[in-house]
């Protein structure tokens, strides 16, 4: 059984009603006005077959739970223009994306955000791009992530471009 | 400057009969059953992520350390760039933040694998060639003959591996640093993969904890450089290809009675037919086995005549051509090979080589032989082999008529048992 701890700090002047009051109103600005909406895959690590040397799967194999919708506030990187090889075989993809979602929220969908889960985000109505995650951003003990202080609030969470060849949403 | 000379017998059992209590012959029977067991008789492919099976199974099997009454977890896959997989085959130890926990060891390869240096299977036979592994006997259901299964020489290759201790005391670092070193007091070790030992060799130890960290995590990290002198065996290089067949002929035989009457020898002679492919400097051909009753020499389908094109000395295996064959001509010798000159037919009669001649003189399509035919053997016209029903009947039991008439002066030859 899990012992639950009472957050009493701050508690002069910050309550856990002024801390869902602020959250409400910032989930009205981040869903309501911005509405920046991506799509979570999570990886089903149980079902999916993998090869037993190297834990690899082959295109289309990665199982997934069905997909969540979720709202976050998205920021991307410039495009990096690179080479494979000394200046040749140039390629260039999106930079990384960082995603700062309300941790209440997800909480709502009843979802995580681990490791290595794939998100989608659409370019534009034609194009939607997936990222994997590289950071989950699960630790939110520092002071940046609490409101002023008193509890996290709020995750910020890294991905990086995936290929097709890893990855395509299905 | 003279040939250098070679150690041909190299007694590896110390001129013993036995190997740890077991007959050496056994003993080798016993590791071709292991490098083989998948399948009858070539042996398995070693690939790149079997040889790194075998590593894993090397340290799991062998690194067994206990911390604190629990055995320090081996991560047994190699990691790779897919990052969800890493999470899925530590997540069974790992922490509320998902990060793993303390003790573990994980083994990580280099990407890239170096042409071997095991000094036994380098560069010693060019161009892949291919080498005889083994004779393989057939039978499908008419002729038995036999498979000759070449491999080529294995592709030697090394594979560096880190095997990494990460632990928060220092007695897990000494005891897993004393089986390594135990493992490793002859300088090598060895995994089986497939029914191979693979030998393992400890490179180097070094220690990469971050003792200088004042302010962060501290931990102890250790790796263990070895370096596999693994080789390569790929099946799609393996090759198959049929020996000389021996074949069962069934014969035409002759019954009672004056009408044509055929039926199928149960116990036909076991005639042998061997081809060799002349490579225009010979003139002497061997079959490899004693010819008892030679029937017929032929040289690409035109039967030869004894004595003028070829000779033979009973009782031995060669046949001796007056010339010599052009190079590429298919020399078929067509033999019966018994332990004696004795043949006898599915009554046990005895039988006799009959071998008879005719010149064609427009006159007549008709041959009576002197003596009556149990089993025919050729029919050849100028050397060319007639074949039955197409080209020649058999009437009653000494007599043989040709379905087509042949130019004038065609010598008929006939080879018959009686």
């Amino acid at each position: 059984m899990n012992n639950k701890l009472p957050i009493t700090r701050l508690g002069k002047f910050f309550s856990q009603d002024d801390f869902d009051i602020n959250i409400q109103m910032g989930q009205e600005y981040l869903h309501g006005d911005l509405n920046m909406k991506l799509v979570l895959y999570r990886v089903d690590r149980q079902k999916t077959d993998n090869d037993d040397v190297y834990a690899e799967v082959g295109m289309d194999e990665i199982k997934f739970f069905p997909p969540v919708e979720f709202n976050a506030l998205v920021k991307i990187e410039e495009p990096k223009n690179s080479s494979y090889t000394k200046g040749l075989m140039r390629y260039n993809e999106p930079g990384n994306m960082t995603l700062s979602v309300y941790i209440t929220h997800l909480n709502e969908l009843g979802v995580d955000i681990r490791y290595g889960d794939y998100i989608g985000y659409a370019d534009s109505e034609e194009k939607l791009r997936y990222y994997t995650v590289t950071n989950d951003g699960r630790i939110t003990s520092d002071n940046k992530h609490k409101m002023f202080g008193y509890k996290p609030h709020y995750r910020s969470i890294v991905c990086a471009p995936t290929q097709e060849g890893e990855f395509r949403g299905v | 400057m003279g040939i250098p000379k070679r150690k041909n017998m190299i007694n590896v059992y110390g001129g013993k009969d036995t190997y740890q209590g077991e007959g050496i012959l056994k003993r080798r029977e016993e590791l071709l059953d292991m490098i083989t067991k998948s399948d009858s008789f070539l042996p398995d492919s070693i690939l790149h992520d079997d040889l790194d099976r075998g590593m894993l199974d090397y340290v799991k099997n062998t690194f067994k350390v206990v911390s604190d009454g629990v055995q320090i977890p081996v991560i047994d896959k190699i990691l790779t760039i897919q990052r969800w997989g890493e999470f899925s085959n530590n997540w069974e130890f790992s922490d509320s933040d998902g990060n793993v926990k303390l003790p573990f060891i994980t083994i990580i390869r280099k990407p890239d694998v170096q042409y071997g240096t095991n000094p036994s299977i380098q560069r010693t036979i060019p161009d892949r060639h291919q080498f005889h592994y083994a004779t393989v006997p057939t039978w499908n259901g008419n002729s038995m003959g036999a498979d000759i299964y070449k491999i080529p020489q294995p592709i030697p290759c090394d594979i560096t591996y880190d095997i990494t201790i990460v632990c928060n005391k220092f007695r897990d670092l000494n005891k897993f640093n004393k089986l390594v070193l135990q493992n490793f007091s002859s300088k090598q070790d060895y995994t089986q993969v497939k029914g191979h030992y693979i030998p393992i060799i400890l490179d180097t130890i070094e220690d990469n904890t971050p003792m200088e960290t004042i302010d962060g995590r501290r931990f102890y990290m250790q790796n263990y450089k070895c370096i596999m002198l693994g080789f390569l065996i790929d099946s799609d290089e393996f090759e198959v290809k049929p020996a000389i067949n021996r074949s069962f002929i069934i014969n035409e035989s002759m019954g009672g009675g004056s009408s044509l009457n055929k039926k199928i020898i149960n116990k036909s002679v076991d005639i042998v037919i061997s081809t060799v492919i002349a490579d225009g400097i010979r003139s002497m051909f061997t079959v490899g086995e004693t010819i008892t009753v030679l029937f017929n020499v032929a040289i690409n389908g035109i039967v030869q005549q004894k004595d003028v094109h070829y000779s033979h000395l009973g009782g031995t295996s060669n046949i001796i051509f007056s010339g010599t064959p052009l190079q590429g001509d298919v020399i078929t010798v067509s033999y019966y090979k018994g332990k004696n000159n004795k043949m006898y037919d599915q009554h046990g009669n005895e039988l006799q080589l009959g071998r008879e001649s005719f010149i064609y003189n427009t006159l007549n399509l008709t041959f009576t032989l002197s003596e009556k035919v149990s089993s025919m053997i050729s029919v050849t016209t100028n050397g060319l082999v007639e074949y039955g029903d197409d080209n020649y009947i058999i009437i009653g039991k000494d007599t043989i008529e040709l379905t087509g008439e042949p130019v004038y002066g065609s010598k008929i030859d006939f080879v018959y048992l009686y």
